[in-house]
């Protein structure tokens, strides 16, 4: 079959290409660069979504905050609803690559990708966020959690293209948080990353979640970690204790990045000053 | 197969032939003939391609030319304005943000993008946009300086 | 000593064609029916080559060459020591060594066809670690060493490319009376020169000759290698630098120019190479060394050093490319700028089986300052002294003997290290996790040979002719400064011709820091030559004695009598031919008296100007993370007189940036069979704007008794000697533990806190 990129002009164009064994490429920040770098060749069939306006919105109804799938890093860092009720995500959003990775790459591209070191998708997965996807026959929609099922690999079905993020407004008393190990200020891809959403009620944690980036074949959940700030002042102890649970629920590797020891005492470290800035984000 | 296309830039349409990986560097600096934007890593970390895709930067190594079609493209040629240089430009000369100038072709962009958005950025916004841009010359001190002085005029 | 001319802003003559991209870089240049280069590597770092079949790659349709050894002339290159073909013949010492080149019509095919290449190999093991490397039987990196052509004294011997003795007094006799005695173990990993530009390379036949366009920042050493490995005379031979993107040192040297040659006369076109960012990690012969650096150093209770000891060893790589000198550049730096009463360092260069190690800026003496200026901080604390203190009473002053017997002249190195202590506060009390540290150092100014002509066009406008080489620094770019300043003209009068090696005379290039110390003196002499010229016509013309008039505004007019004068132009229009050569007269090596036992002398056992510097960092360190943020860099300079202030402070700007680089985040890291691990840009972190600190910036102007023009002295290596050194000690004042590997990472200052 000959080389072909589809610059789609509609949804429906976009998913009879996907149907016919197209990849979906938006700002090419993940694909392009991997194929630059060696990873995996261009796929010889692409689909171009970035002109498709029912992509690009961003809607909140019925204390949901729908992200189109185009939408930019840029644009969501931006958001005042995002800074404000979703601050993990904004966190996230904010350091992923430069401001040319940002005003191009998009959240769906950051799902879809499925890198082990996504930044959005921690903050997400604490959210309880969902995906809207479509192929050319069906629409479904899924939980993020487990969505990605390796480095590089998720649930979708071939055809499937991810329309939009769903991800449900927390309500009163809840602040969250993305934090990443940053070597230089800028620039960095995540060696560990932890993000975390807290709720609280009275002055006590009534709800938390806590996810992992760069430290598990996906990032995840760590439940460990969630039960033992559950119904807690996040005080020093228990801040001490969820860093164990973090590191202890680490699967980190060794690599020219860092070694397997460091990555895991920084998992500690890093979870406690996210659940921290979650928790003063909450009072 | 090649695709035909048209390329807006610096606000002058070509009509060029392009296999869909065609980056949009490789498309700029072959195609169109404009050699200003430069190729300097393999992973979209130096910013040396940076050109503006409808005033927002873009690293146009790791992007596909096809996709820029019907958009406007901003290379470091298309900065000067028919009067002579832009201020960012005549800064950058002014305060000794160029020495080996490979990187400049990006930063000059990377900083118009900057200054489109934030016109009155602090050093630290400047430092921090200017980051996707590496120089390994100037410490980046003459380009973090040239571009305040632009913004507080 | 006329006061320096300092224009508040002085624009670089190649500044605006750089700022609107109508600027050529050698990637950037286009030939008709050119062909696209590309190399097949070894990929693995020992192997014997068994068989290479070319059939596949030669019958891909766009492939118009594929070469090989067999496709050139058997010899063998190297600068101290001829250990390498161009392409490898019997053998593969490292990764990057070539095995074969194609030219295809496009890039794409290029790398298909050198993919289709079979090379079968007998895999050997590799030798990476120098410490192994100098055991008892280690294998060989080159087993016929001994019948290669070198320098005698290198002191070659197995797997030691080069060894380099220092002794002075008696260091054990007197280490053993001493009040206190340190030792230190530090250890330096390779990093990299990472000019932004990957290098490129257009070579062209037209008939017998040679044309070459190449981004090396040495266009005559260029010349000569490809001359004498393709069997040329350098008659025929042309080498064009286009616009240069950064080389700090690793575009010195040759490197593919002849390969690509090669490659463009099998073809029977013009053939362009342009280096992908991972082959610039990995193909050059050109990387910062490693370095194992083992300190000892006795001193009286007074601080007074009686004795150092060290032992050196620097991992060369497979190949000596221009690095052979590097045992004796770190052993003078292992002594520093230090009154030693007594002396021995013991240095080799080794040779194992990863890339060469070849001159980045300053090459040696950022690690070995980072080890001996801990050193020194660690001495101060076992005596109970300041460390600014003790650098006090020990840096060398006027009439110091150097551990070689060279005796100095004035030396400002104090100057340097007391305003670099007041300018940063020192000893003030800082915030938890902060901390200041301070680093002094030294480099040498290279003397040699270099020339430049000069000519008046018939407007008056002029034109330098020169050999030097502009990699980005300025240092070319400011010659025109020092022409008007002695014609009495505007800088802008003058456009440069440069970079060609059929135009200007013989020059070492952008290398050593010495194109203004050389080159300038150079441009200097035949700009006096055509003040001279243009005095004797302004004479006739006034009808008055050439002693009585002087250049000034442009013109030449009667010294004291205002409005007696004739416009330089209008002498330039009179239809004389006003031209003016130079080369200027080399200053010799200071002189030395070593004492028996030294070993390697290959010509830096004198510093001769030295250049001299104090650096303060002030940082902050995340003692849970050991990530480090550099807050303020203070950099005192003496580089004698400064002659273009923007050009000096632009490479104190870069050069303290690139050595934060190196202090935090730069490191090559190698797999267990001698491979790169992270030659790309994500992983071999450069300091990014938002990293760079704010740097004060202060000189010393000592002028140079005998340097460069107008008492100038080097200075584009040394801005980036002292910082790791400085940086390390303000780690050590916030943390209360030192780093002993370089970079000191989040990681290993992490560790270094447990």
């Amino acid at each position: 079959m000959s080389r072909s990129l589809l610059v789609a002009a509609s949804v429906e164009e976009a998913l009879g290409e996907l149907a016919g064994g197209a990849r979906a490429v938006a700002g090419g920040t993940d694909l392009v660069v991997g194929a630059r770098q060696g990873k995996a060749p261009l796929p010889e069939r692409l689909v171009a979504v970035h002109r498709l306006a029912e992509l690009a919105t961003m809607e909140e109804a019925d204390g949901v905050l729908r992200l189109g799938a185009g939408v930019t890093h840029a644009r969501v860092a931006a958001d005042l609803r995002v800074r404000a009720r979703l601050a993990a995500l904004a966190d996230a959003s904010t350091i992923v690559g430069s401001h040319a990775t940002r005003a191009q790459g998009t959240i769906g591209g950051n799902v879809m990708n499925a890198s082990p070191a996504a930044d959005t998708v921690g903050p997400l997965i604490c959210f309880g966020a969902s995906l809207r996807l479509r192929s050319a026959s069906a629409s479904r929609t899924v939980p993020l959690e487990g969505f990605a099922t390796g480095p590089g690999t998720t649930a979708a079905e071939p055809g499937e293209l991810l329309e939009a993020v769903e991800i449900p407004l927390p309500g009163e008393g809840a602040g969250s948080a993305y934090l990443r190990l940053d070597y230089r200020r800028q620039m960095e891809i995540a060696v560990v990353g932890v993000a975390a959403l807290v709720r609280l009620d009275g002055g006590r944690v009534a709800d938390a979640r806590v996810a992992i980036t760069a430290l598990a074949p996906t990032v995840r959940r760590v439940p460990d970690a969630e039960e033992i700030l559950a119904g807690t002042t996040g005080g020093a102890d228990t801040l001490e204790a969820l860093g164990e649970a973090v590191a202890a629920a680490s699967r980190p590797i060794s690599d020219v990045r860092g070694s397997a020891a460091y990555r895991s005492a920084m998992a500690a470290v890093i979870a406690r000053r996210a659940v921290q800035a979650a928790l003063e984000r909450a009072r | 197969m090649k695709v035909a296309a048209t390329l807006t830039v610096n606000g002058v349409d070509y009509p060029v032939e392009l296999d869909p990986h065609t980056t949009l560097l490789r498309a700029i600096r072959e195609h169109v003939g404009l050699t200003g934007s430069k190729e300097g890593c393999d992973d979209s970390e130096c910013g040396a391609c940076m050109v503006l895709l409808d005033d927002e930067p873009v690293n146009s190594c790791s992007y596909l030319a096809l996709q820029a079609e019907g958009r406007r493209i901003t290379t470091v040629e298309g900065l000067a304005g028919g009067s002579g240089l832009s201020p960012l430009q005549q800064a950058f000369l002014e305060h000794g943000g160029v020495q080996c100038g490979f990187c400049t072709p990006g930063m000059l962009i990377s900083a118009t993008a900057l200054l489109r958005r934030t016109p009155s950025p602090s050093e630290d916004d400047v430092r921090i946009a200017l980051s996707g841009n590496l120089c390994r010359c100037t410490g980046y001190d003459g380009i973090v300086k040239a571009v305040l002085d632009v913004a507080g005029r | 000593m006329a006061t320096t001319e300092r224009p508040r802003t002085f624009v670089r003559p190649d500044g605006i064609e750089k700022v609107t991209g109508t600027g050529r870089y050698t990637a950037d240049l286009v030939l008709p029916g050119q062909l696209y280069a590309k190399f097949r590597y070894a990929e693995r770092s020992r192997a014997r080559i068994v068989r290479v079949d070319l059939e596949r790659a030669r019958s891909l349709p766009g492939v118009l060459a594929v070469v090989t050894h067999e496709d050139v002339p058997d010899v063998r290159y190297g600068h101290m020591v001829q250990d390498r073909r161009l392409f490898a013949r019997d053998e593969v010492r490292f990764e990057g060594e070539i095995v074969a080149a194609v030219a295809a019509t496009t890039p794409e095919v290029a790398a298909r066809a050198a993919a289709l290449i079979e090379v079968e190999y007998e895999p050997l093991p590799p030798l990476t670690d120098i410490e192994t490397a100098l055991e008892e039987g280690a294998p060989l990196v080159h087993e016929e060493w001994e019948s290669y052509g070198g320098d005698d004294e290198l002191g070659r011997d197995r797997n030691v490319l080069g060894r380099s003795v220092i002794v002075k007094g008696d260091p054990d006799a007197a280490m053993a009376e001493a009040d206190v005695v340190v030792r230190g173990r530090y250890v330096a990993d390779a990093s990299q020169g990472a000019p932004i530009e990957p290098r490129a390379v257009v070579a062209q036949w037209q008939g017998e000759k040679l044309t070459v366009w190449s981004s090396t920042q040495v266009p005559y050493i260029a010349r000569s290698v490809i001359a004498r490995v393709l069997e040329l005379p350098e008659s025929h031979v042309r080498v064009i630098v286009p616009l240069l993107g950064g080389g700090f040192g690793s575009k010195c040297d040759f490197h593919f120019e002849a390969h690509v040659a090669a490659l463009a006369r099998a073809a029977g076109r013009p053939v362009k190479l342009v280096f992908s960012r991972a082959e610039e990690f990995f193909a050059p012969d050109h990387r910062r060394e490693g370095m194992v650096i083992e300190l000892e150093t006795g001193a009286r209770s007074d601080g007074t050093i009686v004795a150092r000891r060290g032992r050196l060893l620097l991992d060369g790589g497979a190949y000596c490319g221009e690095g052979g000198f590097f045992a004796q550049m770190a052993a003078m730096h292992a002594c520093g700028p230090y009154e030693l009463e007594n002396v021995r360092i013991d240095s080799s260069l080794v040779y194992t089986n990863r890339q060469p190690s070849g001159s980045i800026r300053a090459p040696t003496a950022p690690q070995t300052c980072w080890a001996v200026e801990q050193h020194m901080d660690e001495l101060a604390e076992a005596l109970g002294l300041d460390p600014v203190e003790l650098r006090r009473r020990t840096l060398i002053r006027e009439g110091s003997e150097s551990p070689t017997r060279q005796v100095f002249g004035p030396v400002s190195i104090r100057q340097t290290l007391d305003r670099a202590a007041e300018l940063i506060g020192y000893g003030r009390e800082l915030p938890e996790n902060e901390g200041i540290g301070i680093a002094s150092a030294w480099w040498p100014s290279f003397g040699g040979e270099s020339g430049a002509y000069l000519k008046l066009n018939a407007d008056g406008t002029g034109t330098i002719v020169t050999g030097a080489q502009e990699n980005g620094s300025g240092a070319v770019m400011g010659l025109p400064l020092l022409v008007a300043r002695t014609l009495g003209m505007r800088p802008d009068d003058f456009s440069l011709l440069y970079q060609d090696t059929d135009a200007a005379p013989w020059d070492g290039g952008s290398s050593g820091s010495q194109t203004t110390f050389n080159n300038g003196r150079a441009v200097v002499e035949a700009a006096v030559e055509v003040r001279r010229q243009l005095l004797e016509l302004a004479a006739e013309e006034l009808e008055v004695d050439p002693g009585d008039l002087e250049l000034a505004d442009g013109e030449a007019r009667v010294k004291g009598a205002p409005g007696r004068g004739v416009a330089i132009a209008e002498l330039a229009g009179s239809g004389k031919t006003i031209i003016g050569k130079g080369s200027g007269r080399v200053p010799d090596a200071p002189a030395t008296a070593p004492d028996p036992g030294c070993v390697g002398r290959l010509g830096m056992e004198s510093f001769l100007e030295p250049q001299l510097m104090t650096h303060a960092v002030h940082v902050r360190v995340d003692p849970d993370t050991g990530v480090v943020r550099v807050l303020r860099v203070v950099a005192v300079h003496d580089s004698g007189t400064i002659l273009n202030r923007v050009g000096a402070d632009g490479q104190v700007y870069g050069g303290v940036v690139m050595g934060i680089g190196q202090a935090l985040t730069e490191a090559t890291q190698f797999d267990d069979d001698g491979r790169q691990r992270n030659p790309h840009l994500l992983d071999y972190k450069l300091v990014t704007a938002s990293d760079a600190p704010a740097i004060d910036i202060e000189w010393i102007e000592t002028p140079a008794v005998d340097g460069g023009p107008f008492g100038a002295k080097g200075i584009g290596e040394p801005p980036c000697v002292p910082t790791p050194a400085a940086v390390a000690n303000a780690i050590a004042a916030a943390t209360g533990r030192r780093v002993r590997r370089l970079p000191m990472t989040a990681e290993r200052v992490w560790e270094a806190g447990r």
